[in-house]
């Protein structure tokens, strides 16, 4: 499958519309969420909230948060060290803890369609499991490692970065043939990634401690 | 990077390398690799370390230049801590460029600093002295500019600059603090008080005087003229003579120096330089030879007039002369003190200074070597001689800016 995907799509330069943060110093950024109103990232030690219009913070959570986060309508589910929390926004509470699918090798994470889509990153495929039990659903295989994951309108997006190479790439969910392909200029890294469900996609800047904002292409590229 | 791999790092950058290890300890990939050899080397087993780091630097490959360039980073550093000098420096200056083309400026930094504190440890000071002025020492984050003023110090110190060694030390200090590095900060102050020790001997006709560092620096900055016993050298100033490859003409100026504003008798020089008891008239005209060989090489500094009786020195502009003697007499005071410039010394350079056999050098440097006074690099003929650095190896405490990390 690698190969049949590689020439597959062409590659377009991902419009950058906005840079927020970074929210600490040397602090780095892992994952993304966006809960309808407020962007959410995660910077290793806090989650934070943040308006993506006047880019100020109005939430943080004290929670260990290593990589991906999601939403789900009700609540975030974060990935820290080898297991999901699934974490009650209002409070700040774990309601419960599934063990990750890559056992601490989980990167992306992205609630859709009643299950958890989680990327692994070395292993350069994304899983989709069961929010409840962590069972594994599927599996998606990619020739890239995977970072963020996201769903918008049907389509699966995911962020890759391997080395100095960073792109966002739509693929299709059946077989993983790359449908799209967005590049991030050389030496910015895709870390985490979600849509806000219309235009824009917030990705996760990683050690450079952002969250960027991209457009998100109108009509899929022929 | 993934879940366990943000997780480690976190628990290493708060110092805590048991609870990093935990969590990737049973991992091979590259990142943990990385990891599991940063915090093997804060745990004090530098082999497993270096492994470790080498491992993850085959493993990033071509494709993760920067994450590769930062494990050689790391691994040059445990090297360092190690005290390990073998191989060259080349792969450490082409990770250096490769981080620099990434913008990942404080490990490019970090990677040149390692190039030139392993340079100063090798005695190669111009080689340091290239490297660190090409550094830009304020921008340095404080961890790192303490490192480059303590081997700006060490290398002033090697050539007796003390004003500008005491404001570097001072510079290092400050930084230290800032940097909150407790064994950065202890190496300064250590450096610092060994300039209170006596460094050097002043011999007159008024008797000894023990010198410390900055009373040697004033010394040989007082435009008098200095016999340099320490280092075999003349001096008045910045200009100076040296005769560590010279013996006999260093005896005769040494023997000269201690008798002015007299003059020395000739069969007095002959026997101090030539080792003679019951000169002849061939020994008085080697006598002549070798004065006047002297008189060549210091026409900048002195002259040296004949008298009824012998030869005595007559310093240009009415200046003063001095000796310089190491701050103890023996062989082994003497070695210590030729070896304090800072250079790589071998065996045989060092006999000819002195003037004794080689086996008597030898012997000399294995006891000083056993009490940690001198240190080696080289094996066999390569063999070189080093004095102890001044500033010791915390090093490893910088670590934790070249997790091979994103």
């Amino acid at each position: 499958m690698n190969i049949r995907t590689k020439e597959r799509a062409a590659v377009r330069p991902a419009e950058i519309v906005r840079e927020y943060g970074p929210f600490a110093e040397d602090g780095k950024v892992h994952g993304v969420t966006h809960d309808g109103r407020h962007v959410w990232a995660a910077t290793g030690a806090t989650l934070i909230a943040l308006d993506p219009a006047s880019g100020d913070t109005v939430r943080t959570l004290d929670h260990a948060c290593d990589a991906g986060t999601a939403f789900d309508g009700r609540h975030l589910y974060q990935i820290a060290e080898s297991r999901i929390d699934k974490i009650d926004p209002a409070t700040g509470a774990v309601v419960a803890s599934i063990p990750a699918p890559g056992h601490g090798g989980d990167s992306g994470l992205t609630w859709a369609e009643g299950s958890l889509w989680v990327g692994q990153y070395r292993d350069r495929r994304i899983h989709q499991i069961d929010p409840a039990t962590g069972a594994v659903r599927r599996t998606i295989e990619s020739d890239r490692f995977v970072t963020g994951v996201t769903w918008v309108d049907g389509e699966l997006w995911h962020g890759t970065w391997e080395g100095d190479e960073s792109e966002l790439r739509h693929i299709d969910p059946a077989d993983g043939t790359v449908l799209e392909r967005l590049a991030m200029p050389q030496g910015v890294g895709v870390s985490g990634l979600e849509s806000d469900g219309a235009g824009l996609f917030y990705c996760g800047g990683g050690g450079s401690g952002k969250v960027r904002a991209v457009r998100r292409p109108k009509a899929p590229a022929a | 990077m993934d879940s366990l791999i943000a997780a480690s790092a976190r628990a290493l950058a708060a110092g805590d390398p048991l609870g990093a290890l935990k969590r990737v300890a049973l991992r091979d990939d590259p990142p943990a690799l990385a990891l599991r050899g940063i915090a093997m080397a804060q745990l004090g087993d530098y082999s497993r370390a270096r492994e470790l780091l080498r491992r993850a630097a085959r493993g990033f490959g071509t494709h993760e230049e920067q994450s590769r360039a930062r494990c050689i980073v790391a691994e040059a550093e445990v090297a360092l801590a190690q005290r390990d000098f073998g191989g060259s420096s080349r792969t450490l200056l082409a990770a250096a460029a490769t981080l620099e083309a990434r913008a990942d400026r404080t490990n490019a930094w970090h990677a040149r600093l390692i190039a030139v504190r392993r340079a100063l440890r090798l005695g190669r000071l111009a080689e340091a002295a290239a490297g660190l002025a090409a550094l830009d020492t304020g921008a340095l984050p404080p961890a790192l500019a303490a490192a480059a003023e303590m081997a700006s110090a060490e290398l002033d110190l090697r050539a007796m600059r003390v004003t500008p060694a005491v404001a570097a030390l001072d510079r290092a200090r400050v930084a230290a603090e800032r940097a909150r590095v407790p064994a950065l900060a202890a190496e300064v102050t250590q450096a610092r008080s060994a300039l209170e020790h006596p460094a050097a001997r002043r011999l007159g006709a008024a008797g000894e005087v023990a010198l410390r560092l900055d009373e040697v620096g004033a010394l040989l900055s007082s435009g008098d003229l200095v016999v340099d016993a320490c280092h075999h050298t003349l001096r008045v100033g910045d200009a100076r003579v040296a005769l560590a490859r010279r013996p006999v003409l260093f005896a005769l100026a040494r023997t000269l120096a201690e008798a002015w504003p007299g003059d020395v008798a000739r069969h007095v020089l002959i026997a101090r330089a030539f080792g003679m008891r019951d000169p002849d008239e061939t020994h008085r005209a080697r006598l002549r030879v070798e004065v006047g060989r002297l008189r060549a090489l210091a026409a900048g500094m002195a002259k040296v007039e004949a008298t009824a009786q012998g030869f005595r020195l007559v310093p240009h502009d009415g200046r003063a002369v001095v000796v310089l003697a190491p701050p103890i007499d023996g062989d082994q005071a003497s070695l210590v003190a030729l070896l304090s410039d800072g250079a790589a010394w071998s065996t045989s350079a060092l006999a000819l200074a002195l003037g004794a056999s080689q086996r008597t050098v030898q012997r000399a440097l294995a006891d000083l070597e056993a009490e940690g006074r001198v240190r080696s690099a080289g094996r066999a003929r390569a063999q070189r001689w080093l004095a102890p650095p001044l500033a010791g190896f915390t090093t490893i405490l910088l670590l934790p800016a070249a997790l091979p990390l994103e």
